[in-house]
């Protein structure tokens, strides 16, 4: 009966200055509501003034002599609108109290509303005795006055009467409140989301997830993660004031864990609280946090199976972990404990892949005397180290060496596979045939086997040389050819030769014609060895131009006098700009050059003496 | 009394190293270095004050005609054996953490990397050094890996900002910091603060930049927002087209591009392809000074191989008029137009 008990309030208060102008007839006792005829409003007071805002045209009214009863012109005239309320009623619906003081700081008007909010001021008193030490400023102001949240807004009135709007804003502050922290929690969720969604290494995962846990979840975090091999590795981040927090690590046997982290590496949230905070100082995990009144929690970080680890949060005294701190701290967990266990999955496979990578890739050829060779490798998939191209080499007992380059049909792994077996294959074969047209032709029966076995048509194209050392210095080599693009020669004399070599693909028919040449390089010149990635390679201006075989001449033109690894990678090099960063087919080259005088090509792994040799000249005192 | 005597210094040594440079004398070169290094001189130096200089030298000479592409190429590796020697005389122990090196994709000058590298490997660094032209695919693989306590990327070439933008962005998403150096970023390192990334502008700058991770990770936002005018993407759309225009009127307006050679053609292709490309990254940073730098050096470039400086002036003409309605990438035609023209003014009155 809210009502009649606030109608009450309103006679009670204002039987000081004016009559009760309410007929009870006018209340509608059953709704509450409270009608206002004509006959009220005629026989009333207008209004005593004291609720009026200043304004130009009001402070004329409010002149000296002029009488107090008039301070507001009625709202509408008499005579033709019945309906006009009573400016004081009006007010005391306002959701904002009200508090009027004269010039000699005397209340001299309190609102119902502000009567509730500020019981301590009364009217007829000095402002100043109810004790409230915000009514003393002259700004707005908000704070806290018996549980609620008020907002204060003064306004001067004429004649230094001073008028203080007072509201109650509790609940729209809690409202906002918690708005805010839901967003706060959301944009935490989002770039935890952000930094984590990304594959990371397994210990920058770890690392980020204590750092990002800090400051929104704890003061001090701490990750462990599920012991391998009996020991636990953890990560903690501090907070620092307005800087990124540091990071650090270690490792702690597994018997040596605190019992909460062995509860929560179980999959549960421990439940005994109590010593918490200290097991965790006690693992020497909390450097600079006053254990008196901190508190700490332990949350799961679920994993594929058993959780991948666990989460210490800690803060100071002073902020507790409510439920929706949890909550939260919760969600966090989960999304670390994704993250590290794809970090993981991905640590593990990529180290299968890396291993079997490592088998594929091509071996750089084996130092020769006489020999200078330069390689270069590009595979076509940039993530991948391995392709579909191959090259290397074997020294032969007689001094000489055995040399291959080639291309299988097909790109990626299936294709960086394949070069594996065929490179095994020539291992093998050239202990037992050295003669390069041979040797081509075992390798192709061999492979024509093992692709038939298994059902795949898989071939290559090749070029296979074995190098001898000549008496002048230089090398005969003696080529094979088996369908691959034709080696270029660059002589001494700066002129570029095509070796007019041909033959048949090495792995679709048996005994295929095998093209063969012979090469003597002079000292100094170069013979070079490459894919069609290079001559096909699609780039220019337009993105689908082929490089082509006269392009590759213009730039190894004018390279005779470049080391062997330096021409190899000039052709990488133009290759690679004429595909700007388009995609492009496995790219390889392989140049020998010979050396000259033997031996010599070698001499520069030996050229720098160890420190040890170094010594005696070093005897300069300070 | 200090140590260093005539024999330790590498500025007396450089006459000798350069003519070893210029005679592709491998052994030569390795020599000079070791002779500097058993005189007491410290391996940083010899790097720094011999390899450094020497390698600029070289690339003075390519640029004012007198050495040929092949020369240069035989010259940089064989600094590149000297900086192998240097560094295995040198043998440092491995006493901090682990930083990964890598240059641009499409980026070849691996050099100067190689140098910060070893320097930061003398300061006891692990470093890997990933090599030349690394795919950002290929680096990223690489650091989810093995991970790094910092990745310090090398960039030339300014024209490769955009992707060097590209490839210190998917360093951070491994969240691995970045450390970026060379000229690409500006003498004065004004682009990598556009990109918002950390830069050091030589090796012990760098060295003393990865030993500090909160300065690393303490990098200013990108400032990138002018990219939302769409004249970089749109720009880079058009790249085809605006080289096969800007041929078609230099075939009009100078007419012995007609007897061009196709190697002679290629060049100019790949020339009016810079013009765009670094065009292009002068809008991805928007900074003109980026693109009147490019324009200098071009006309320089150009102009030691008998190209006329205004046909430089005519293609810019040209890109300009086709990009009417670019009003960044305009203005700083404009203004490379005003290089040209300053250039064309000072050969006439000599």
């Amino acid at each position: 009966m809210a009502p009649r008990a606030y109608r009450r309030r309103v006679g009670e208060r204002r039987d000081d200055h004016t009559r009760h102008f309410r007929r009870s007839a006018d209340v509608d006792e059953e709704s509450g509501a409270q009608l206002v005829t004509a006959a009220d409003v005629r026989g009333s007071d207008p209004g005593d003034g004291r609720i009026s805002t200043p304004s130009a045209d009001r402070a004329r009214v409010w002149s000296a002599d002029a009488p107090t009863t008039s301070a507001l012109p009625p709202l509408a005239p008499d005579h033709d609108a019945p309906i006009v309320p009573d400016w004081s009623e009006v007010v005391e619906h306002f959701r904002e109290g009200l508090i009027v003081c004269d010039a000699d700081g005397v209340v001299r008007h309190v609102s119902p509303v502000a009567e509730r909010l500020v019981p301590e001021v009364v009217s007829g008193e000095v402002l100043a005795a109810a004790g409230v030490a915000a009514l003393d400023g002259d700004g707005r102001f908000e704070f806290t006055h018996h549980g609620r949240r008020l907002r204060l807004r003064p306004v001067a009135l004429s004649h230094a009467r001073r008028c203080w709007y007072v509201e109650d804003v509790t609940e729209s502050v809690s409202r906002a409140d918690a708005l805010l922290a839901e967003r706060a929690r959301s944009l935490f969720l989002a770039v935890v989301g952000e930094k984590l969604g990304n594959p990371l290494h397994p210990d920058r995962a770890a690392a980020a997830v204590a750092r990002l846990a800090v400051p929104t979840t704890a003061d001090v975090a701490v990750l462990v993660l599920a012991p391998r091999s009996g020991r636990a590795r953890w990560w903690r981040a501090v907070r620092a004031e307005d800087e990124v927090p540091a990071v650090d690590s270690g490792v702690l046997p597994a018997a040596a864990l605190p019992s909460a982290i062995e509860t929560g590496l179980a999959g549960t949230e421990p439940h005994a609280l109590d010593w918490l905070v200290e097991q965790a100082a006690e693992a020497g995990w909390l450097p600079g946090l006053d254990v008196t009144g901190a508190t700490a929690r332990v949350v799961p970080l679920p994993g594929r199976d058993d959780p991948v680890g666990v989460l210490l949060v800690a803060r100071r005294a002073g902020r507790w972990y409510d439920e929706a701190d949890l909550d939260l701290v919760r969600a966090f967990a989960a999304r670390a404990g994704a993250a590290l266990t794809t970090a993981m999955l991905y640590r593990d496979q990529a180290e299968v892949a890396d291993t079997l990578q490592a088998s594929l890739v091509p071996v750089e050829p084996a130092p020769a005397s006489g020999v200078q060779w330069g390689t270069a490798y590009r595979p076509a998939q940039a993530g991948l180290r391995i392709g579909g191209d191959f090259y290397g080499s074997h020294r032969l007992p007689d001094g000489g060496s055995v040399f291959f380059l080639g291309d299988v049909s097909g790109k990626g792994v299936e294709a960086a596979v394949f070069t594996g077996q065929l490179r095994q294959c020539l291992h093998a074969l050239h202990r037992v045939e050295t003669q390069p047209g041979r040797l081509l032709k075992l390798l192709n029966d061999a492979l024509l086997e093992t692709t038939q076995a298994h059902g795949q048509g898989r071939f290559a194209t090749m070029v296979l040389g074995v190098a001898r050392p000549h008496r002048d210095g230089g090398l005969t080599l003696t080529l094979a050819g088996g369908g691959h693009l034709p080696p270029l020669v660059l002589r001494a004399s700066g002129e570029v030769e095509v070796v007019p070599l041909s033959g048949m693909l090495i792995g679709v028919v048996p005994d295929p014609r095998i093209g063969e040449a012979t090469v003597h390089l002079a000292p100094d010149e170069t013979c070079l060895l490459y894919s069609d990635g290079v001559t096909e390679a699609r780039g220019g201006w337009r993105g689908d131009e082929q490089f082509g075989a006269d392009r590759l001449l213009t730039a190894v033109t004018g390279c005779h006098r470049m080391p062997a690894p330096a021409l190899a990678e000039r052709v990488e090099q133009v290759t690679g700009d004429w595909l700007a960063h388009g995609d492009h087919d496995d790219i390889a080259v392989l140049a020998l050059r010979a050396t000259g005088a033997a031996g010599r090509a070698s001499r520069h792994l030996h050229a720098v003496p160890g420190p040890t040799s170094a010594e005696p000249t070093r005897e300069l005192p300070e | 009394m200090t140590a260093t005597t005539t024999a330790a210094d590498p500025a007396h040594a450089f006459a000798g190293y350069l003519e070893c440079l210029a005679e592709a004398d491998e052994q030569g070169a390795v020599a000079v270095a070791r002779g500097l290094l058993e005189a007491g001189a410290p391996a940083e130096r010899v790097l720094l004050d011999l390899v450094a200089p020497a390698q600029a030298e070289v690339g003075e000479r390519w640029a004012r005609n007198e050495w040929s592409v092949a020369q240069e190429h035989a010259a940089t590796h064989i600094s590149e054996r000297v900086v192998a020697a240097v560094a295995a005389y040198a043998d440092p122990r491995v006493t901090r953490g682990r930083i990964v090196m890598a240059c641009m994709d499409g980026e070849w000058h691996a050099l100067p990397a190689r140098l910060v590298a070893e320097v930061l490997r003398l300061r006891g660094w692990q470093v890997v050094f990933l090599g030349a032209s690394v795919p950002a695919a290929h680096l990223v693989s690489y650091l989810h890996r093995y991970d790094a306590d910092a990745v310090a990327l090398a960039c030339a070439l300014p024209m490769r900002l955009p992707h060097a933008h590209r490839m210190i962005e998917a360093c951070r998403r491994s969240d691995v910091p970045v450390v970026v150096g060379g000229r690409g970023f500006g003498a004065d390192g004004r682009w990598a603060r556009v990109l918002g990334v950390a830069w050091a502008p030589d090796a012990p700058a760098a060295a003393d930049l990865v030993a500090d991770d909160r300065a690393l990770r303490a990098t200013p936002p990108a400032r990138l927002d002018h990219l939302a005018d769409d004249e970089y993407a749109s720009l880079v759309k058009r790249r085809g087209e605006l080289i096969d225009s800007a041929l078609a009127d230099l075939r009009e307006r100078v007419p012995a591009v007609v007897d061009y050679t196709p190697a002679q053609l290629d060049s100019t292709v790949g020339d009016l392809g810079y013009i765009v490309d670094f065009l292009a990254a002068a809008l991805y940073v928007d900074d003109g000074t980026l693109f009147a730098e490019f324009v200098e050096w071009l006309v320089e470039i150009l102009v030691s191989r008998g190209v006329p400086a205004g046909a430089i002036g005519l293609t810019l003409d040209h890109y300009g008029q086709q990009l009417r309605d670019f009003p960044r990438a305009a203005g700083f035609l404009e203004r490379g137009r005003a290089v040209v023209g300053g250039r064309v003014a000072a050969t006439a009155g000599r």
